[in-house]
């Protein structure tokens, strides 16, 4: 349900400024919320400083620069550093991205770092994602089938495979889910614009015999139609994908099934 | 009625509903389908106000009165409170839950019967009595 205010108790406060490094000429600002459970205290944004010229062009550069020369305790996940796995992504200057693929001369003035908005952190910049895998399961992403297994593998044409382009690229860093309003009001019920891009894939997916059964658990007034074609998600995917157009093909698909039933 | 409890299993079972599954596809094509219709007769409403824009009553009588444009016009009306309703129902869905959503769904069926009934009875008196 609607939060439109956070508790008190997870409000942010003006955290600690650290000092700027010594003898370094180009310097650029970070201000970083951060959270420890552990601590009965309020989040705060920390102030820290990073040398460029000792530091890689990209923010997760600047984040690892403070987390191994400044602060060890800053807390952030990160694995491929290349735009893949989606670990890194957080809410970079009002905008959900992962931080290996955003560079720190996208912006101007201090760059300001949260988590992905609207989950529950669980230190620091790391978000708990369990809900969100969670609904990643619920749609049985994988390829469901009656008919005996072929000997040597589950063929596809050309063109059928084609329209499975846009659609599996998807790395599950939760950019999109996490910047959805409808996401932030009912993200327990609703299954977020990467779980439905997900499903989408699997419901045009040629060789998937359970289309039916896929709709028939999609068809609820919170898992699918909370989608009110926003379209943050496709605004933020930093694969260039569209969970939005995916949704509404869904909608498409489940309005032609009435229709014919 | 006690709320339902959302843990991980329950969000991770596909078989899991949280709302009419049935009547869902329904509302969504009643509301894409009244929407339309609302776009088509929007001429119509648009011609009504400024025909009737400096004019005394017994002008807008006479306008509604024509069962040409009275007739559509409270066809448009029923279709734009039943667009009305679908319309609150996916606000009060997204902000309200449990026992307070379905007082608000109540007061917001009867808030639209009330208008399309009054707006409808309204106008074929105008047209059928005068």
């Amino acid at each position: 349900m609607v939060e439109l205010m956070l508790p008190k108790a997870d409000r942010p406060q003006k955290g600690k400024t650290r000092p700027k490094p010594e003898g370094a000429k180009r310097l650029r600002e970070y201000h970083i919320y951060r959270y420890d459970p552990d601590q009965n205290a309020n989040p705060r944004i920390d102030t820290y400083f990073v040398n460029l010229d000792d530091c890689g062009p990209m923010i997760l550069d600047g984040l690892l620069w403070i987390k191994n020369k400044v602060d060890p305790t800053l807390t952030l996940r990160r694995s491929c550093r290349e735009g893949i796995c989606g670990s890194c992504s957080m809410n970079i200057n009002g905008l959900n991205t992962p931080a290996c693929t955003k560079g720190m001369d996208d912006s101007t003035g201090p760059i300001k770092i949260y988590p992905l908005p609207h989950m529950p952190v669980v230190k620091d910049l790391v978000p708990d994602l369990s809900n969100f895998y969670a609904q990643h399961r619920a749609i049985e992403p994988r390829l469901k089938t009656t008919s005996p297994t072929p000997t040597k593998e589950w063929t596809q044409s050309v063109p059928e495979r084609a329209k499975l382009d846009g659609l599996y690229e998807c790395i599950l860093c939760a950019c999109c889910s996490t910047s959805c309003p409808s996401y932030w009001w009912n993200g327990e019920k609703y299954l977020g614009p990467a779980a439905l891009l997900r499903a989408y894939r699997w419901l045009i997916d040629s060789r998937d015999e359970s289309t039916q059964e896929r709709l028939d658990d999609l068809e609820d007034p919170f898992k699918l139609y909370r989608c009110h074609t926003i379209m943050n998600c496709a605004k933020v995917c930093p694969k260039g994908l569209n969970p939005a157009k995916a949704i509404a093909e869904i909608k498409k698909m489940m309005v032609e099934r009435k229709v014919a039933a | 009625m006690r709320e339902q409890v959302i843990t991980g299993d329950i969000i991770a079972d596909p078989k899991t509903k949280y709302g009419d599954a049935k009547a869902s596809t329904r509302h969504f094509i009643t509301q894409r389908v009244t929407g339309a219709i609302n776009v088509l007769f929007i001429g119509l409403l648009v011609f009504i106000v400024v025909r009737s824009a400096g004019q005394d009553r017994a002008d807008m009588v006479a306008l509604i009165g024509n069962g040409f444009i009275g007739i559509p016009f409270a066809v448009l009306l029923a279709i734009v409170t039943v667009h009305m309703r679908n319309g609150m129902r996916d606000t009060l869905e997204d902000y309200l839950s449990g026992a307070t959503y379905r007082l608000a769904m109540l007061l917001n069926t009867l808030f639209c019967l009330a208008v399309g009934l009054a707006g409808v009875v309204s106008i074929l008196k105008l047209v059928f009595w005068g």
